[in-house]
C-alpha cells in the first residue's frame, strides 16, 4: 500500500520534473519537452492501473493551479485551451501503454515498451488531441490530423527512447518493472 | 513469549537477495542510551530498519517493550521511532504542520487534536513560528530537527538513530544532540564514529553482520584500535559478494 | 511550490471555489452555444474587464498567462483568411481566448487550499464507489513535496553533465531521473511505514 502510493506520487512528480527541467535534446537535435515521454514511461513502468492513477494525479495538480506543465503552465486554462484534448488523453495514454506491456508478451523489453508507447502515447494521445482541437478550433478532423502530423516524427522517436529507457530501468531495478519478468 | 522492558532481538537473521546482511543476532538491551558501532557495510542500517520494524527479518524477531515491532505496527509506532541518516528520505509532506500532524493522525488523533499537539511540540522545541513553513526551504540542520520533532510528537519510548549526524557541522551536531538529550526518550544510536557514542552506557560492536562485542566504553576503544589498524591496510580493494 | 494563484488579493478570492468552477463551466458552455460574433466579442471584452478590476499588476500577470494561445489565434486567422472566411476565424479565436482567459481567472483567484478542500468534497461520494480516489487524495501533498526535490536533483544531474561534456544534455538524463524517482519512492514508502503507514479514512 505505502509502496503503491509512494510510486504513484513519485511518478507524478517525475512527469512534472521532466516538464520543468530545461528541455533536453533527442537524437538529430530535436528539442522536446520530455513531459509526454514521462507519461509513456509512467504507464510502461507502473503498469495500467497505477500508471493511470499517477498521471491522473498529475493532471489534478495542474487543474488546481500548480504550474507543472512544460514551460511552467498550469491551472484550469490548460483544460479550456485548444490543446486540452492531449492533456485529457494523458491518463488514458498511460493506461493503454501499461495494458499493452502487461499483456503482450513480447521480447525484447525495449520493443514491447516502445510499441506500448506508440499505442498509448501516439494513437490514443492523437485521437483525443485531434478531437479536442477540432472542437476548440472549429476545424474538421482531417484538417486537425494534418496539423499534428508535424509532431509525428518527434513522437515516434520519443516512443523509441521510452522503450530503451524502460529496458535500462528493468535491468537496473528489475523488481520495479514487474511485467518485465513474465515473458 | 518473552516480553518486558527494553529491546529483545531474538535469533534474528536478514538476507537481501542472496546476501546475508545480518547473521543470527540475539541481543537484550535496556539502558537510556545504547550505542551500536560498526564500519560501513557492517549491516548497521539494516539493523536500524529491523529495530524500527520497517522491514521483516528473514528469521527471528524484534520485541521492544514486548511489542513485535514488525507485526504489530499500530503498537510499534507509539513504541519506537527512527531518524534516518538523510532527512530528505524522511520528510513526507510539503509543510512543517502536515509533516508533524501525519504521525499523530496515524495514532488516531483527529485533525484539531493533531494540530494542537503539533503546535505544542514545536513550542516545546522553541520553533512555534515554523508551523506553516515549507519543508523544502529548511536548511539541512533544520530538516534534521523537523524529523526529530515529527517523531518526538508521537512520544515513542525508544528512538533509533541511523547515523543522523553524518555530514553535519559541529554546531548543528551539538544543537541536535542537546535537543535529543532533552527529549527524555531511550536512544539506540547507530554510528561508525566512536565520537558520537562517547559516554554511552551500553555499546554493541557490529562486524560483518554479527555482534563482535558488547559492553561499555571498552568496546569503543577496542573498535577504535582495530579501525586504525585496518586503516593501514587496503581493504577498499575487496569487492562484496 | 508556488501555485498560479495571484498574490494580489481580490474579492473573488473569498468566493466559494465550487461556485467559481460552476460559473466557469456555465460560461464555457455558453461560449459554445451562442456563436454570434457580437456575443463572442462582448464576452471577451467582459472577461478582460474583469482582469482590470484588481489593478495593473493582476492584469499584467493574467495577460502573460494567455501567451500560450497566440500561436493558435494566429493560425486560425491566417487559415481562415486564406480560405476566404475570415469572420469564422475571428469568431473562433475570440471564443478560444475567452475560454482560456476565464479559466485562468478562476485559477488566479482560488487558493491551493480552497481547491484541495473542494476536491475533497467532490471525491467524498466517489470514494464510496470503491475506486481508489482516496489514494489520489493522499498522494497530492506527496507530489507537492517531491516535485521540487526531483527538479532539484534533475538540475544537479544537468550540472554534472555540463561539467564533463561540451554538448547539451540529452535524453540520457531521463534515466537517472526515473531511477531517482523509484529510489525516492522506496524511501518515501519506508518513511510512511515508520510513522504508521497509510490507512485512508474519512475525515471531516
Amino acid at each position: 500500500m505505502e509502496k503503491n502510493v509512494a510510486q504513484i506520487a513519485l511518478f507524478a512528480a517525475l512527469i512534472a520534473a521532466l516538464g520543468l527541467v530545461p528541455p533536453i535534446t533527442l537524437p538529430f537535435g530535436i528539442p522536446v519537452t520530455a513531459q509526454s515521454m514521462g507519461v509513456m514511461l509512467t504507464g510502461a513502468i507502473l503498469g495500467a492501473r497505477r500508471g493511470f492513477l499517477s498521471v491522473m494525479l498529475f493532471l489534478l495538480l495542474v487543474a488546481i493551479g500548480l504550474p507543472l506543465l512544460s514551460g511552467g503552465r498550469g491551472g484550469l486554462a490548460a483544460f479550456t485551451a485548444p490543446t486540452s484534448g492531449f492533456l485529457i488523453a494523458f491518463p488514458v495514454a498511460a493506461y493503454v501503454t501499461g495494458l499493452f506491456v502487461e499483456h503482450i508478451a513480447l521480447r525484447p523489453i525495449a520493443l514491447r515498451a516502445a510499441l506500448g508507447a506508440v499505442l498509448g502515447g501516439i494513437v490514443v494521445m492523437y485521437a483525443f488531441g485531434i478531437i479536442g482541437m477540432s472542437i476548440g478550433l472549429g476545424k474538421s478532423i482531417p484538417e486537425c490530423l494534418l496539423l499534428v502530423t508535424a509532431f509525428l516524427p518527434g513522437d515516434l522517436l520519443k516512443a523509441g527512447v521510452t522503450g530503451m529507457l524502460v529496458s535500462a530501468i528493468a535491468k537496473a531495478r528489475p523488481q520495479s518493472v514487474a511485467w518485465s519478468l513474465n515473458v | 513469549m518473552q516480553s518486558g522492558p527494553g529491546i529483545h532481538v531474538q535469533d534474528m537473521s536478514h538476507n537481501i537477495g542472496p546476501r546475508r546482511i545480518l547473521d543470527r543476532i540475539s541481543l537484550q538491551l535496556d539502558a537510556p542510551r545504547i550505542g551500536v558501532i560498526g564500519r560501513n557495510g557492517s549491516g548497521k542500517s539494516t539493523l536500524a530498519r529491523l529495530l524500527a520494524g520497517l522491514i521483516e527479518p528473514s528469521q527471528g524477531r524484534v520485541l521492544i517493550e514486548g511489542v513485535d515491532v514488525c507485526k504489530d505496527r499500530r503498537a510499534a509506532i507509539s513504541t519506537v521511532g527512527i531518524l534516518f541518516q538523510n532527512p530528505e528520505h524522511q520528510i513526507i509532506f510539503p509543510t512543517v504542520l502536515e509533516e508533524i500532524c501525519f504521525g499523530l493522525r496515524q495514532l488516531g488523533r483527529n485533525k484539531a487534536d493533531a494540530r494542537d499537539a503539533a503546535l505544542a511540540t514545536l513550542t516545546g522545541f522553541g520553533k512555534a513560528h515554523w508551523l506553516d513553513a515549507s519543508t523544502e526551504t529548511l536548511s539541512q540542520g533544520q530538516k534534521h530537527l523537523l524529523c526529530m520533532m515529527a517523531v518526538m510528537a508521537m512520544r515513542p519510548r525508544w528512538l533509533i538513530l541511523d547515523e543522523p549526524f553524518a555530514g553535519l557541522d559541529i554546531p548543528t551536531r551539538m544543537q541536535l544532540t542537546r535537543h535529543l538529550e532533552n527529549c527524555g526518550v531511550n536512544l539506540v544510536h547507530i554510528s561508525h564514529d566512536p565520537r558520537d557514542l562517547a559516554g554511552y552506557a551500553q555499546i554493541c560492536w557490529l562486524d560483518r553482520g554479527q555482534i563482535r562485542a558488547k559492553g561499555d566504553a571498552d568496546v569503543l576503544s577496542a573498535f577504535e584500535t582495530e579501525m586504525i589498524h585496518e586503516g593501514a591496510r587496503d581493504d577498499l580493494a575487496d569487492l562484496a559478494g | 511550490m508556488i501555485s498560479l494563484t495571484s498574490p494580489v488579493k481580490t474579492r473573488a478570492h473569498n468566493w466559494p471555489a465550487g461556485l467559481k468552477l460552476l460559473g466557469l463551466a456555465a460560461t464555457t458552455t455558453l461560449l459554445f452555444l451562442i456563436p454570434g460574433i457580437r456575443f463572442q466579442a462582448a464576452a471577451l471584452v467582459s472577461v478582460l474587464a474583469l482582469y482590470t478590476i484588481p489593478g495593473r499588476h493582476f492584469l499584467h500577470h493574467g495577460l502573460r498567462q494567455l501567451r500560450v494561445i497566440w500561436p493558435f489565434v494566429a493560425l486560425l486567422l491566417v487559415w481562415h483568411a486564406i480560405a476566404g472566411n475570415w469572420p469564422e476565424g475571428i469568431r473562433t479565436a475570440l471564443r478560444m481566448t475567452s475560454a482560456v482567459a476565464i479559466a485562468n481567472l478562476v485559477t488566479m483567484t482560488t487558493s491551493l487550499g480552497d481547491m484541495t478542500d473542494l476536491l475533497h468534497r467532490l471525491f467524498r461520494p466517489l470514494r464510496r464507489t470503491g475506486l481508489p480516489f482516496g489514494i489520489i487524495e493522499i498522494a497530492i501533498p506527496l507530489v507537492i513535496r517531491f516535485t521540487p526535490v526531483l527538479i532539484g536533483k534533475g538540475r544537479l544531474l544537468l550540472d554534472a553533465w555540463r561539467a564533463r561534456s561540451p554538448r547539451r544534455a540529452n535524453w540520457h538524463i531521463v534515466l537517472p531521473m526515473a531511477l531517482l524517482a523509484l529510489d525516492d519512492a522506496d524511501h518515501l514508502a519506508e518513511a510512511l511505514r515508520a510513522r504508521g503507514g497509510l490507512n485512508p479514512r474519512d475525515e471531516d
